[in-house]
Formats: C-alpha cells, sequence, structure tokens
C-alpha cells in the first residue's frame, strides 16, 4: 500500500495566517442562523460583550501557541500529560468532533437543500460536499491550511453585498429600537450562548501549532483575526434587523440568504446562489481541517501515532463522517424536536470546549514551567 | 500520487451511482419545454375556492391563452394547469400576484401569501396588487390588441418603485410580511381597477392584520405618498382650488405627546406651482400668499379627515405608532398602541413653501 504523508510539513505559516484561521473558523454555518437566534436589536451589545470575552480567551491561547510544547505537536502534548491522558483526550475529541462536522455540514446542506435544490435528494448534497471536503483533505495539513487564503478571498467580500441594508427604504431605523435591553429573559441568555459557541472555532487551531509559526508576535494577529469576526456578526445582525425588523426576524430560518435573495441587480437576479456557491469555500475549508483533526484524534487512540499515515485511514475516517451524517438525517434532523436537539448539543459543546481547552492548556503550562 | 488520488474520488463517485440511488436531478428545466409564468390572479371561486388564472406562454412567439381553474388550494391551480397545457409552468419568474379585492376583505390573505413565500423558487420582490373587477377578463381581451401585456405590467410597477416617484403605492411581498408583523405597522397594497379594456392604478388599500379595511383614493392616495410612502408626488392637482403644484418633496415631522393623547403632525411641502387656472392674480406677492394659505387650509383638513378615519378604523398605515419607540424604554405592545391611536387629537399643520409661476411672469 502506498503511503500518504497527510502531516508532513515543510515551512512554518506566518502570523497572518493566525489571522485569517481565527476569522474563517469562525464563520461558518452559525453566522446563518445568527439573527434568528438574537432576534433583537440590543444583542449586538451581546455580540460586543462576548466578542471582548474571546479575545480573553485567544490570549490565553496565544500563551499555549508560543510556549515550547505547542510546536512539539503531538510529543508536547504526551510531555505535558501523559500518553494515557492525551489517549483519553484523543476519544473525547473524535466524539466531539464527529457531532460537530456532522451538524454544521447538515446545517450547510438545510440551506443548500431549501434555497437552491429544494427537491434534490439530501443525501446527494452531503455526499458532494463531503467529496469536496476529501479532495481538499487529501492534500495534507499544510496545504488545508493554506486554503484558508482562498476561504477568505472566497467569504469575505459577501459582506460588502448587505450594504444596500442599511438605507432606506429597505431600512427603516426606528426598528433598532429599544437600543438597550428592557426585558432580559432565558431566550437571551441562549442567545448569549449561542454567540459564544459561534466565536468557539479557533479552539482546533491550539492542535495544529506545529505547522504554524511560534513566534511572540501572533497574538496581534489573533486579536484582529477575532475583531474581524466581531465586525461581521454584528454588521450582519444590524442589516438583518434592519431589514426585517424584531417581529419577523424570529419567524425566519436563514435570514442572511433570504435577504441575498432580495438583492436585485439589473442584469442578475437570484444574487442569493452566488453568495451561497462562494459561502461554500469557507465551509469546505472548515470540514477539511476538522476531518484532518478528526483523523489524527483517531490515530492517536488507536495508537498508531508513529506509523504513516495512510490512505485508508482518512478513507475510513471520511467514511465514518458521512455515514454518521447520514444517519443523523435520518433520524433526527429531519424532526423539529431532533434538529433543535443536536443544535442545542453544538452549542453546548462549542462553548464548553471554547471556555476549557483554552484553560487547561494554560494552566497546564503554567505548572509545567512552574515545575 | 495525485491522480491516484482522483481515481479513488472517481470510484468511489461511480460506486454511489451503481449502488441505485435514485437521480439527483428531479426537476427539468430545459427552456424549450417550460412555460415561465409572469402572474398568479387569484380570484374567488363558487363555494369557497379559488378561481386562480394565468396566462401562457409568457414570452415566446406562440399563441397565447388563459389558463383558468377553480381549485381548494393555490398549489393544486398550478398543477392542474400543468395537466391541461403542454408546457411545465415554473413559477421561478413570477413577479406578480394579483389579489380580488373580495378576497381581501374577506381577510385570510396572509396564508395565500405565505404559500408563495416558501416556495423556494419564488423571489420575495414578487408584487402584490389589489384587483377590483374582472382581471380575466381584461387580460383576455388584450390578447389580441397588445402582446406580452402582462410582462408590460410588470414592467410598469417595477418603473414606478424602483425611485418611489409617488405616483402608486408598489408593495411586494416582503415589504407586505415585514409590516404584518410588526405590531406598530399595519400593511398596504395598491388597489387597481380592471374592466373589459382597462386597468388602471385607483388608490391604496389599508389593512388591519390580513384584512382589507379601508380604501383611499384621488386626493386623499396623493396626500398618503407625501405623508408616509413615498414622500414625493410629481403632481399634486387640487381641482377645487384650480391649481396644480409640482415636483413637491414634503419633511414630515410627527410628534407624540408623552402620554400618548395627542399627536402633533408638522408637514412642510416644497415645490412650485405648474398650473393655475383660478381667479387670483397670483404674480403678486400678496394674491400668492393667499392662494398658499388656502392650500394650506384644504391640505390640512382633507389630512385631518383621512386620520379621522384611520383612527375609527383603527389603522396605522403611517407607522405613527413607530414614533412611541424611544432608545431607552420598552416598546408598547400593539393593543395598547391601538387604544391610543384612536382616541388620539391630531394637530396637522402644513406648511408649503413654493416658487410662483417661473418664466411666464416675475413676481411684482
Amino acid at each position: 500500500m502506498k503511503s500518504l504523508s497527510l502531516y508532513n510539513r515543510t515551512s512554518t505559516l506566518g502570523g497572518i495566517y493566525f489571522l485569517l484561521l481565527v476569522n474563517r473558523t469562525q464563520m461558518h454555518y452559525f453566522i446563518l442562523i445568527m439573527p434568528t437566534f438574537l432576534v433583537h436589536s440590543y444583542m449586538v451589545w451581546g455580540i460586543i460583550v462576548m466578542g471582548l470575552l474571546s479575545q480573553l480567551n485567544l490570549m490565553m491561547l496565544s500563551k499555549w501557541f508560543t510556549s515550547r510544547y505547542a510546536a512539539k505537536g503531538y510529543q508536547g502534548f504526551v510531555q505535558l500529560f501523559g500518553k494515557r491522558t492525551v489517549q483519553i483526550f484523543a476519544i473525547l475529541g473524535f466524539l466531539i468532533l464527529l457531532p460537530k462536522i456532522s451538524i454544521i455540514t447538515l446545517g450547510y446542506v438545510e440551506m443548500l437543500h431549501s434555497f437552491i435544490y429544494p427537491s434534490m435528494n439530501k443525501n446527494w448534497l452531503i455526499l458532494m460536499i463531503l467529496l469536496i471536503s476529501l479532495f481538499v483533505a487529501s492534500h495534507g495539513m499544510e496545504k488545508t491550511l493554506r486554503f484558508v487564503v482562498i476561504a477568505f478571498l472566497g467569504g469575505v467580500w459577501i459582506v460588502i453585498m448587505f450594504i444596500p441594508f442599511f438605507f432606506p427604504p429597505i431600512a427603516n431605523y426606528r426598528d433598532l429600537y429599544p437600543l438597550i435591553p428592557t426585558e432580559w429573559s432565558e431566550q437571551s441568555w441562549r442567545g448569549l450562548l449561542f454567540i459564544w459557541s459561534a466565536l468557539s472555532g479557533p479552539v482546533y487551531l491550539a492542535f495544529m501549532v506545529p505547522w504554524l509559526s511560534s513566534n511572540k508576535k501572533i497574538m496581534k494577529y489573533l486579536v484582529i483575526g477575532n475583531m474581524l469576526s466581531i465586525m461581521e456578526y454584528s454588521f450582519l445582525f444590524i442589516a438583518s434587523v434592519l431589514f426585517y425588523g424584531s417581529h419577523y426576524l424570529s419567524k425566519i430560518n436563514f435570514p442572511l440568504v433570504y435577504m441575498g435573495s432580495y438583492i436585485q441587480t439589473g442584469g442578475l437576479e437570484r444574487i442569493d446562489y452566488i453568495l451561497i456557491s462562494f459561502h461554500m469555500f469557507t465551509y469546505v475549508f472548515d470540514i477539511s481541517i476538522l476531518l484532518l483533526c478528526f483523523y489524527g484524534a483517531g490515530r492517536i487512540f488507536m495508537r498508531k501515532m508513529n506509523e504513516q499515515t495512510t490512505r485508508i485511514g482518512l478513507l475510513s475516517s471520511w467514511f465514518v463522517i458521512l455515514i454518521s451524517i447520514i444517519f443523523m438525517n435520518h433520524w433526527l434532523w429531519q424532526t423539529v424536536p431532533g434538529q433543535k436537539m443536536l443544535l442545542n448539543i453544538q452549542i453546548w459543546i462549542g462553548a464548553f470546549l471554547y471556555l476549557l481547552v483554552p484553560t487547561i492548556l494554560f494552566t497546564a503550562v503554567k505548572r509545567k514551567e512552574s515545575m | 500520487m495525485v491522480p491516484y488520488k482522483h481515481y479513488s474520488l472517481l470510484a468511489i463517485a461511480c460506486l454511489m451511482w451503481m449502488a441505485g440511488c435514485s437521480s439527483p436531478y428531479v426537476e427539468n428545466n430545459m427552456i424549450e419545454e417550460i412555460a415561465p409564468v409572469v402572474f398568479w390572479s387569484v380570484d374567488k371561486g363558487t363555494e369557497g375556492k379559488f378561481k386562480i388564472s394565468t396566462l401562457v406562454p409568457p414570452l415566446i412567439q406562440e399563441k397565447k391563452r388563459l389558463l383558468t381553474k377553480e381549485v381548494d388550494l393555490l398549489k393544486q391551480g398550478g398543477k392542474e394547469f400543468n395537466l391541461i397545457y403542454n408546457r411545465e409552468l415554473k413559477q421561478g419568474q413570477l413577479r406578480m400576484v394579483l389579489i380580488n379585492e373580495e378576497l381581501a376583505k374577506k381577510g385570510d390573505i396572509e396564508k395565500l401569501v405565505n404559500t408563495i413565500l416558501v416556495d423556494p423558487d419564488i423571489s420575495m420582490r414578487v408584487y402584490l396588487l389589489i384587483v377590483r373587477g374582472n382581471f380575466d377578463e381584461y387580460i383576455n381581451n388584450q390578447l389580441t390588441k397588445q402582446e406580452n401585456q402582462d410582462y408590460f405590467l410588470y414592467r410598469m410597477l417595477k418603473h414606478y418603485e424602483d425611485h418611489n416617484q409617488g405616483e402608486m403605492s408598489i408593495v411586494n411581498i416582503h415589504q407586505f410580511m415585514k409590516k404584518l408583523y410588526s405590531p406598530l405597522e399595519d400593511p398596504i397594497l395598491p388597489v387597481f381597477q380592471s374592466d373589459k379594456n382597462n386597468f388602471n392604478y385607483v388608490g391604496t388599500a389599508f389593512f388591519r392584520k390580513d384584512k382589507e379595511v379601508m380604501f383611499i383614493q384621488n386626493v386623499e392616495d396623493e396626500i398618503f405618498q407625501l405623508l408616509g410612502n413615498d414622500h414625493f408626488l410629481k403632481v399634486l392637482a387640487i381641482p377645487k382650488l384650480s391649481v396644480s403644484l409640482g415636483r413637491v418633496r414634503s419633511d414630515v415631522r410627527m410628534k407624540l405627546s408623552r402620554d400618548y393623547s395627542s399627536l402633533s403632525l408638522h408637514v412642510g411641502l416644497n415645490g412650485r406651482i405648474e398650473e393655475y387656472q383660478g381667479e387670483k392674480e397670483i404674480q403678486s406677492e400678496e394674491q400668492l400668499q393667499h392662494v398658499i394659505q388656502e392650500i394650506e387650509g384644504y391640505l390640512e383638513e382633507q389630512t385631518s379627515d383621512l386620520l379621522k378615519r384611520m383612527q375609527r378604523l383603527k389603522v396605522d398605515p403611517l407607522e405613527v405608532g413607530t414614533h412611541s419607540l424611544k432608545p431607552f424604554s420598552k416598546e408598547i405592545t400593539e393593543k395598547q398602541w391601538l387604544k391610543y391611536w384612536g382616541n388620539m387629537k391630531i394637530n396637522v399643520d402644513y406648511d408649503i413653501k413654493i416658487q410662483p409661476l417661473n418664466n411666464v411672469e416675475r413676481l411684482m
């Protein structure tokens, strides 16, 4: 059997990659449904507060990025926690990644299905998207990380298309009132949790340090990347409040995509098709990275770290994901309670991970250093 | 090594294909075989049914004809049209939905609009129109007289929508739904009169929830365009005072009192006299001021009447309610607002600044 070197590295990627990675891992499926969760215009303060907390979190992570353990990859983790614990972590990671990949894929496919291919069998869409991700992932970790540049350039301009929504007659600025929270319910807490979970993407960067440069200056890039996401979040959210008004907004499943379909130019109508297609770059990047993480976690808990990566290994992890998604779609996603449950699971897992991973790594490094 | 990878991907794809999954595409959009329709017209049928009709084929050089069906459900209509017509009807290019006024007065058009809204093929920019009289008769009659009349109707609506020039109230599905769901605004729709030979704009219908409760036309409609919808009128003709104002821009300021017991409405109008058939010598400053005062008085009276009717019927298409929203306090509920709105004292004040007849004679 021919071997496949997925995790080789020839050079390390510079600081600017951190910026792009942080930003793109925060801009996938959750941004599409965020306005429906936040609804009231004052939740924009929630985005800002959560964004600032996320900055603190990233600062903690940057301590890890610059530590000498991180650069060593797997060996670094073993030095910190011991072989046994790392294996347990890997199993946990394996179990956490599977629903994460599945749920964001299902979410994205649902959008594709409801806007572009309403009469297509969803399994085909799932298969096609995963095939693209497999193709990207099969080029190895380094190239996939480099793919973030394409994902960023493909996705970031979409925000510009939403500028017209800030001007009358489409926008009615009185819809933004009241500006401060006048009542605070369980729904608002859920909104905050949702934002936190949406910002949790960069957690996975903690395991990719060997491919990234670990010089001291990366903190700046992490912070700018996160700021960019906060700006995109609040921009898109305010645009959707202006467009729908709070009362109508809570009833729409994909507010931003519907707004895309409202944009009309002289030559082109239904620009949403183009926007959805370009958003796919971000999405494919995310899934490919997670797929490689997934395979990596599998290798660790199967104790195959010292062997070469194989094509069969990657393909079988891909198949596990494919089958998991198809079953989840079949059993859970297609019913409303099932979909809500999956989404809640994802929100909670994301939020917990973003809280725990940086803290654990930070304290572990600190403890080791003081010893 | 790279080609090997491609092979494996290809192999998987082929395998899935041969495994006998159903074909991914089930829709046939071959352009020569479909008929993308431009409008649906929905009328009241017998025994609580809908009568829906559309014109096919829309743009191809082929003999056109009007399809009409009586159905229980809107979607059923689209399906049955396919069975009686050789091309498949597609809704992707749907631009207008015409709803008969009787249906609108009965209420429940929200369900109709929802049906259109949930269809992923249909854009949210579809125009909604209320029709008085029989539209089918009109379009059927036009088949021989004017080709592509349905498309030209759409172009007309689009023309007046683009720059809000105040001739008509043009409303698309999104605007209608947004106002329907908002507790402090009420939706409006344009009303068109239709008979065998004519199809023309007559005024604006106001809705409480999804039920038509009020209709305005002529001067009242013009005032409504100035106050709420477009804030511009190309021509404001006042036959009673034998004067036409042109290029009128309005600047509307509403001020609600703290306890919502009164509203002062200040309207500044900027325009010019473009026509005068009256007796006065409007070349002189004094007489001109007199005419202006007359116009102000007339508009104030008309506006007060219009607002009183709105209050009586408890509709708020001018979105006065949204002026009760404040940055730092909770918004009031729809029920509360309607109670205040019904009993509100309204002060209307017009302030008109106009240029006299240009180029004809200088001001003395």
